[in-house]
């Protein structure tokens, strides 16, 4: 069992899905990484235009985390980190499932009460914003818990200087 | 509620936005490559196009038809589901700042995904009220999630396969699909009962 918090793999952990980061700066006691520019889609010839291949900067800062723990790492080095597969989907279901089952019901509730399309309406905006506030307390538990904070799994392959080819591997 | 559990199974199963409408293509063989992006782009597809469904039917029933404005329909969804995208993003980040690190990265791909769109117009032809097409929104999102996480399935045990050289891919990709397809036409006859 892990301490909550901790950002070390646990042996609990069987499948991780890992990501490659790196560091952007280092505080005492913790470090902050900035995740590669990496994409969900397999890219195609048209990646340009839906900004799946363009490089925002300001997107990538964004979705700067922090990493506690003395890892001993420096600036700008290249990290693999993991999150547990079970707590992406999780984490989906938290933040997307939640507020919709809200959204439908109170939609329905709307709708079977009133008898009209402006109380339905009321119902699944009102239903919506009630699955919102459950979903902040599951997410805010979760992460409390630890299960959705990103952890240090090793330090990326660093190619040779005036290597011809940098593979990106683990 | 009987009413309701029909309407769902039929956008869902019946005429999967995927499978059988042939909608979201992009997304399908893209990002189909493991379960759990499959998943995380499912969820949030899922998210946005039912808020967008919600905030078209009110545009398009007080606003497009009464005024004749049909032809501002694809113009003004695409402006609304690009709004939608960024609603979601901007909730996810205030939900769960975390939560945002990990999902995030698939917002920006529904923006362009045809299947948000595609779904948004069908409802204007189904001269549905506001439950009737948001539930049938969030039935043919829930049907493309379930259809992304199956292919993912079947794809991650395809890449462990012993595939002939010529097949490898992208061509055993669109074959599986097929057969999915084949599968999902089963539920075709659920439609008249």
């Amino acid at each position: 069992m892990q301490a909550p918090g901790s950002t070390l793999p646990s042996p609990d952990d069987r499948e991780l899905v890992e990501g490659f980061a790196r560091v952007v700066a280092v505080e005492p006691g913790r470090v902050w990484l900035e995740p590669e520019q990496t994409s969900s889609c397999g890219g195609c010839h048209s990646a340009g235009l839906c900004g799946v291949g363009s490089r925002n900067p300001k997107r990538l800062e964004l979705r700067r985390f922090a990493l506690g723990g003395d890892l001993g790492l420096q600036m700008g080095e290249r990290v693999v980190v993991g999150i547990p597969e079970t707590s992406l989907s999780r984490g989906a279901l938290v933040a997307f499932g939640v507020p919709l089952v809200f959204l439908a019901a109170g939609g329905i509730a709307g709708q079977e009460f009133g008898r009209s399309d402006g109380l339905a309406f009321v119902g699944a905006v009102v239903g919506l914003a009630v699955g919102l506030l459950v979903s902040r307390v599951l997410a805010s538990v979760m992460t409390a818990r630890g299960q959705l904070t990103p952890r240090f799994l090793r330090r990326a392959y660093q190619p040779a200087q005036g290597a011809s080819c940098s593979p990106d591997q683990g | 509620m009987e009413h309701y559990i029909l309407l769902f199974i039929s956008a869902a199963l019946v005429s999967n936005v995927v499978l059988m409408r042939f909608l979201g293509l992009c997304s399908f063989m893209g990002v189909t490559t493991r379960v759990d992006t499959a998943l995380g782009m499912g969820a949030s597809t899922t998210f946005c196009i039912t808020i967008s469904a919600m905030i078209d039917w009110g545009i398009e029933y007080y606003l497009l038809e009464p005024y004749g404005l049909g032809y501002l329909r694809t113009v003004t969804f695409i402006l609304v589901i690009a709004a939608a995208v960024q609603f979601t993003e901007a909730t996810v980040r205030k939900v769960s700042p975390t939560m945002f690190q990990l999902l995030g990265i698939y917002l920006p791909l529904i923006t362009t995904n045809c299947a948000v769109l595609g779904v948004n117009l069908l409802l204007v032809e189904g001269h549905m009220n506001f439950i009737e097409s948001t539930l049938f929104a969030l039935a043919s999102s829930l049907g493309y999630s379930l259809v992304m996480v199956l292919f993912a399935g079947l794809r991650e045990r395809l890449a462990l396969a012993d595939v002939p050289r010529l097949f490898a891919g992208p061509p055993i990709g669109f074959i599986t699909a097929s057969l999915l397809a084949l599968a999902f036409m089963g539920f075709s006859g659920m439609s008249t009962n």
